[in-house]
């Protein structure tokens, strides 16, 4: 493939132009201005730097005209470099103005807030369980303290309770024991009634039994 | 005779067809100085793209993301993971400067592949990604080196300068050398991968332009933005390497 194309290039050179000398001098005449330009620092050391690759690939190319074609073609410096260079550096102050300070910033104030955010969690958290434990407490004491209260007032009910039962039995052994004395008087008057009418009847009976002398 | 000369017909036919514009370029002159506009005009382009997203989807921030603001806060998450990954906890002024090399770069080379640029014609050379141009690449590259350097001299002073003969000063050419080789290094990996992915694809489409060139372009997807991400992380490694260190 390659070999075409270079066998193919200067054909069409030599179709454009009656003989393959004078494009080789135009070229040369074309290479010229760059070289012996206004002393450029860049493109000098870069021409430093690239002459020693391309004299190495110029002696080793077995077509040494092609090859300087070749060399005006591909390795042409001029002042497309400068060029390029100081477009790279607008764009890298356009592009640090627009892009790379505007959102990184944005970006690591969005990270500060949520680290913020989520150590504010962690901490509240924190809060939460304490309160339940507070929670827990109240419930507790509020039922201790009730338990107290009812056991408390079981107490009283109790003591008030045994005291009316008391009274009541009180009263009530008092009634019966006016209610036995009541019984024991009355005996003893019917006993003191039936005495006298014993003793009554009995005189009687002796009247009747004997005779009467 | 004959034969040679309608064999170069032929030849001149698949060239015609193929288009392969390789070194080709639309030049523009400002003073005695030429300028590769198709370079310039994409790489506007990409700029637009860039801006104009950033500044739709960045307006009003919510605290819980749209979809827009989504995807560019998880593109911030990631260069900034990737920063401090590589440089380490100094990283934040070096954000603006790793996060556009990444952007620019993917974007671009995205573009070159997906944008359908021949639409618009040149009348010489074509519209493709930027970074297939030697002049981006090595102009990135020397960004970096000038960055890293910086980065060094900020911190240390001039005992920056000491890191030459660190380990032995028998090492002193090799990490002279080292100087060169980064951005070098750097800016031909970029360089070829894109420029190469470029000519498969068009080549491929040249010969069988229906399915088959897909999976490579698939795979030329994959591995520009790779590249991208890989020139990113070397230069926050870069700089990570110069700035570390006694504290």
């Amino acid at each position: 493939m390659a070999s075409t194309v270079m066998a193919t290039k200067p054909i069409a050179l030599a179709k454009a132009s009656p003989s393959l000398s004078p494009r080789k001098i135009s070229i040369r005449a074309q290479a010229k201005p760059s070289s012996t330009s206004i002393p450029n620092l860049k493109s000098l050391t870069s021409k430093l730097l690239f002459s020693v690759p391309s004299i190495a690939m110029l002696a080793a190319t077995p077509l040494p005209a092609l090859a300087e074609m070749e060399k005006a073609g591909l390795f042409d410096f001029n002042l497309t470099l400068p060029i390029i260079a100081i477009e790279f550096l607008l764009l890298m102050v356009a592009l640090d103005k627009l892009y790379f300070s505007p959102l990184g910033a944005f970006m690591d104030a969005r990270d500060a807030k949520i680290r913020a955010e989520l150590s504010e969690v962690k901490d509240t958290s924190a809060e939460v369980k304490e309160l339940e434990e507070k929670a827990v407490a109240v419930m507790r004491a509020a039922r201790a303290e009730i338990a107290a209260a009812l056991s408390k007032m079981k107490k009283e009910m109790t003591a008030e309770l045994e005291v009316k039962l008391a009274e009541e039995q009180a009263r009530i052994e008092l009634e019966l024991a006016a209610a036995i004395d009541n019984l024991e008087k009355e005996k003893e008057e019917a006993l003191r009634v039936l005495d006298a009418q014993i003793d009554a009847l009995s005189e009687e009976i002796v009247r009747k039994v004997l005779p009467t002398t | 005779m004959d034969v040679i000369s309608s064999s170069i017909k032929t030849y001149n036919i698949w060239f015609e067809i193929s288009g392969v514009e390789v070194g080709q370029h639309l030049y523009w002159q400002i003073g005695g100085l030429q300028i590769h506009a198709q370079v310039l005009i994409t790489s506007w382009v990409v700029i637009a793209i860039l801006l104009v997203s950033v500044n739709i989807a960045v307006r009003n921030p919510q605290t819980i993301p749209t979809d827009g603001q989504n995807l560019f806060e998880y593109i911030l998450e990631f260069i900034r993971d990737l920063s401090k990954t590589q440089i380490g906890d100094e990283y934040g002024p070096w954000i603006p400067f790793i996060g556009t090399m990444f952007l620019f770069i993917f974007v671009s080379n995205w573009s070159g592949a997906l944008l359908p640029w021949k639409i618009i014609e040149l009348p010489h050379g074509e519209l493709a990604a930027p970074t297939n141009d030697i002049n981006t690449t090595v102009a990135l590259a020397l960004l970096t080196s000038v960055a890293y350097f910086y980065a060094g001299l900020s911190k240390k002073g001039l005992s920056y300068f000491e890191k030459y003969i660190k380990p032995t000063p028998i090492l002193l050419p090799i990490n002279i050398l080292e100087d060169f080789t980064k951005p070098l290094s750097l800016s031909f990996r970029l360089f070829g991968n894109i420029l190469a992915d470029e000519l498969v694809v068009v080549v491929l489409v040249s010969l069988v332009p229906l399915v088959i060139p897909i999976p490579v372009m698939l795979l030329g997807l994959f591995t520009s933005g790779i590249q991208a991400l890989i020139f990113a992380t070397l230069a926050a490694a870069y700089i990570g390497e110069s700035m570390e260190g006694h504290h």
